[in-house]
């Protein structure tokens, strides 16, 4: 656990780069710190590790003030990446990784074999461990500085913008990267951007701050699209936070109609009398392993001889977009019905199989379950007025257009 | 060049005495530079007053410098060498601030974020990347101070100086001619050697001779010691 | 007894100062060595080196010009041109040249060749054509360097016009060369403390010509870097 008591830091022209801070960063979470150029953000990081001291207040590293330990040793217990990765450029990648560890007495065999271990949990061919940094892409080097900063397996690894120098493509598996080592490795990491979306897709918890060092809002990142604190937050976080949000919510969470399915095997009239039961315009025909096939009309229905099995009447149009139910997020349902032909998405389970079929409807009525569910979470923590959550009104608007 | 052949043994020996009375200069040289470099890399402030006091001792012509130090060490190999350090540091004394200063910020930064104590830090990143920008003033150096080294024939300790004016005495072309040739091989294998030296110490730069040419290009604008 | 001790004996004597072997006769001497031989260097590497500079062509032949010129032995040189010569009057000028030209050369390349790219690329976009630009922009942001040239040039001009008395040329080297065949150990300090002074002051002339013609605003941005 990281925490700032009261920290200010103050430059002797005058200018605040940090403006009485009172932070807690958990342990084993990812914290973002992100807000523009300016408020202090990168200050308060390299205050972790003391680059940078402060001018006062006090910055407990679990329990013990930093300023009490000696930089040197307490810095080797910190991993830290930077933006240009500042790999030693007259060092093999292998070395550069082995850094820390031999900084500390390993043996150069030791140390070499944890850097190939560290290779592979970064994603990085063994083939690389003799190259040097120059011969390496952007995103390699990246890696090679994310490993060097975990080689010694320190508890807290600081970042400061760590992808912003790769391109986006680079960026966004960087950050899957990042996902899925946190998810073996659950270190206490502090990563610094100046990206909101980067924010909320790497964070447990995400810390905005405004120009001149003040800390706006802490809170998850689904609380943060629910929640904003004022209008500097909201501006921040961008014009669609609310569809943003959606992310956050479970497809598990639809109530999904499965009522207009019908096997390959059905007859046309039978299917006929199920789609008018239903009062559904359409079928979704789904084969023996309950793996969907497309769509049939009603009125395709209707000219269809009676004794026909669906298997042999044309479908109007492929499946579409399907959302898995159980891993998905609500976005990902709202986005497969906006693209479905017929408004209607497909939920499938982990194989595939359909689960059941959303709509506007469907999706409004999960929307607005859990705005209550968080309201009631804010009400039971004290907060006061009822939040504005604004996610209800624009579905109704991408209902319409 | 048959007189060259029946003067061989002196040849070698004037050469090795031009060695010798050239280049531990600018090994001194070179172990000055290296903490005050550091120092001034360190404490900016520095930089320009010392770099300025150098530069105003390295504008002075050589042969005047033999003749002042004359008066304190009299006619030795030392009133020859010391001008030569001198001239040495200032060639090389830049070259390791610029080199220190070559050091990108990333790297630097890295490095104390690792770490690092200052001292580990300059001896195992900061001076190995410095390692090209030095070696191109070591070069400057190295081959100035050769060359130079040869006006104490004037003063009677000149090394393959000596060819020169007992040449003029005597009238004799090929002996000034041979003097002339030695003295550039002499520079162009010192050369060589450096540069093989910097090709060892930096593995990590072949295939990427810019920053090394770059380099050279800066030690060049430190120009020659003005005693020639 | 020190050096300063012995320079002024010989300099503390009023003869010492008037007369064809006086200071002031010498200093002149030495002077117009100099400039002569800066005259011609210059015009020779001056337009060579904006030109190189302004094409970006032959950076590798001045490399190694320049490092060529750097292990040529001065003394070597003159020696051999006046013997060549047949011990003619003029034979310390061809060294003196020939030595002054590449660090003018070499540095004015650089200069002109370091200015930045954008500059000629803004220069340009506003209609200078190429000999404008070179005039208006490239040359002067290279002042600079160029007068670093000049400088290096004039000194190493000094000092070989010091080493050029032992084939029979005046000036300040007169009096140390004299002194070395006479053992006059204080005619030598004299001529050394003469020449030490000259170069302080050709140093100071440079400093200060930089001052007067480079752009304010290239001096600090030099001074900031």
């Amino acid at each position: 656990m990281i925490t700032f008591e009261r920290v200010t830091k103050r430059y002797p022209g005058g200018t605040i780069a940090v403006s009485e801070l009172d932070l807690e960063i958990p342990t084993g979470q990812t914290t973002v710190l992100v807000g523009p150029s300016g408020c202090g953000k990168t200050t308060t990081l390299r205050m972790i590790n003391r680059l940078i001291d402060p001018t006062s207040g006090r910055i407990l590293l679990d329990g013990t003030d930093v300023q009490r330990t000696n930089p040197a040793q307490l810095r080797r217990g910190i991993g830290y990446v930077i933006q240009q990765a500042g790999l030693f450029p007259h060092r093999t990648v292998q070395d550069n990784i082995a850094t820390v560890p031999m900084l500390t007495g390993w043996t150069k065999q030791k140390a070499r074999a944890r850097a190939r271990e560290l290779m592979d949990l970064v994603g990085l061919d063994a083939q690389m461990a003799r190259r040097y940094p120059h011969q390496l892409s952007g995103g390699q080097q990246q890696r090679v500085g994310v490993a060097r900063a975990l080689a010694a397996d320190p508890p807290v690894l600081l970042m400061d913008e760590p992808f912003s120098a790769v391109d986006p493509i680079v960026r966004a598996t960087l950050q899957d990267e990042l996902l899925r080592l946190q998810g073996e490795l659950h270190k206490t990491v502090v990563l610094v951007t100046h990206d909101i979306e980067e924010a909320i897709k790497v964070g447990d918890q995400v810390a905005i701050f405004r120009p001149g060092g003040h800390l706006v809002q802490v809170d998850s990142p689904k609380r943060l699209l629910a929640v904003p604190a004022d209008g500097y937050v909201e501006d921040f976080l961008g014009f669609d936070r609310g569809i943003r949000r959606l992310s956050f919510l479970p497809a598990s969470s639809l109530d999904l109609d499965a009522s207009a399915l019908a096997g390959q095997q059905t007859s046309a009239t039978a299917a006929l009398a199920q789609a008018r039961r239903a009062g559904a315009a359409w079928l979704l025909v789904i084969d023996a392993e309950r793996l969907p096939l497309g769509w049939v009309t009603v009125s395709q229905l209707e000219a269809a001889p009676g004794e026909t099995t669906l298997a042999d009447v044309p479908l109007t149009s492929g499946h579409g977009h399907t959302f898995a139910v159980d891993t998905d997020s609500l976005r990902a349902a709202l986005d497969a019905t906006v693209l479905s032909s017929t408004g209607q998405a497909v939920g499938v389970d982990g194989d595939g199989r359909v689960v059941g079929l959303t709509s506007y409807d469907r999706l409004r009525a999960a929307i607005q379950q859990a705005d209550e569910d968080a309201r009631a979470e804010e009400v039971a923590r004290g907060v006061g007025a009822a939040p504005d959550v604004g996610a209800a009104p624009a579905v109704e608007g991408a209902a319409t257009s | 060049m048959s007189w060259a052949f029946s003067n061989a043994s002196l040849l070698a020996h004037l050469t090795g005495q031009n060695a010798y009375l050239a280049l531990v200069p600018v090994l001194v040289g070179l172990a000055v530079s290296l903490p005050l470099g550091v120092l001034c890399a360190r404490f900016g402030w520095l930089y320009p007053p010392v770099l300025g006091l150098i530069s105003v001792l390295y504008a002075l012509p050589g042969l005047a410098l033999f003749v002042v130090l004359i008066a304190y060490t009299g006619l030795s190999d030392t009133t020859v060498m010391i001008p030569m350090g001198v001239y040495s540091l200032a060639a090389i004394f830049p070259s390791v601030v610029d080199g220190l200063r070559s050091v990108p910020e990333p790297v630097r930064q890295a490095a104390v974020a690792m770490g690092f104590g200052t001292w580990r830090r300059l001896v195992m990143v900061e001076l190995p990347i410095a390692v090209p920008v030095v070696i191109a003033g070591l070069r400057v150096a190295a081959v100035s101070s050769i060359s130079l080294v040869s006006v104490g024939g004037l003063i009677g300790i000149g090394g393959l100086g000596y060819l020169f004016i007992d040449g003029e005495q005597r009238n004799f072309t090929t002996e000034i001619v041979v003097g002339i040739i030695l003295i550039i091989i002499l520079s162009l294998v010192t050369d060589t050697v450096l540069v093989l030296l910097r090709r060892v110490l930096t593995p990590w730069q072949r295939g990427r001779g810019r920053i090394s040419r770059r380099a050279d290009i800066r030690a060049e604008l430190a120009a020659r010691p003005a005693g020639m | 007894m020190s050096f300063f001790s012995f320079a002024w004996q010989w300099l503390s004597l009023a003869h010492h100062w008037s007369g064809s072997n006086g200071v002031p006769a010498r200093l002149i001497e030495h002077l117009e060595y100099t400039v002569l031989a800066m005259a011609i260097a210059s015009v020779i590497a001056l337009p060579a080196g904006v030109l190189m500079g302004h094409t970006g062509r032959g950076g590798f032949t001045l490399v190694s010009i320049a490092n060529v010129w750097r292990s040529l032995p001065t003394l070597g040189l003159l020696v051999l041109a006046f013997i060549s010569s047949g011990g003619a009057s003029w034979a310390w000028l061809i060294p003196l040249v020939v030595l002054a030209i590449p660090p003018i050369m070499v540095t004015t390349y650089e200069g002109v060749l370091g200015v930045d790219a954008d500059l000629k690329d803004a220069a340009a976009g506003m209609g200078m054509t190429s000999r404008q630009v070179l005039f208006k922009v490239e040359v002067p942001v290279a002042l600079p360097l160029i007068l670093l040239g000049l400088r290096t040039a004039a000194i190493q001009v000094v000092a070989t016009a010091t080493i050029a008395a032992y084939i029979s040329l005046g000036g300040f080297g007169r009096y140390i060369i004299d002194g070395l065949a006479t053992n006059n150990y204080q005619l030598v300090a004299a001529g050394a403390a003469c020449v030490v002074v000259l170069a302080l002051v050709v140093q100071f002339f440079f400093a200060g010509l930089g001052r007067l013609i480079v752009s304010a605003g290239l001096r600090q941005q030099a001074r900031q870097s």
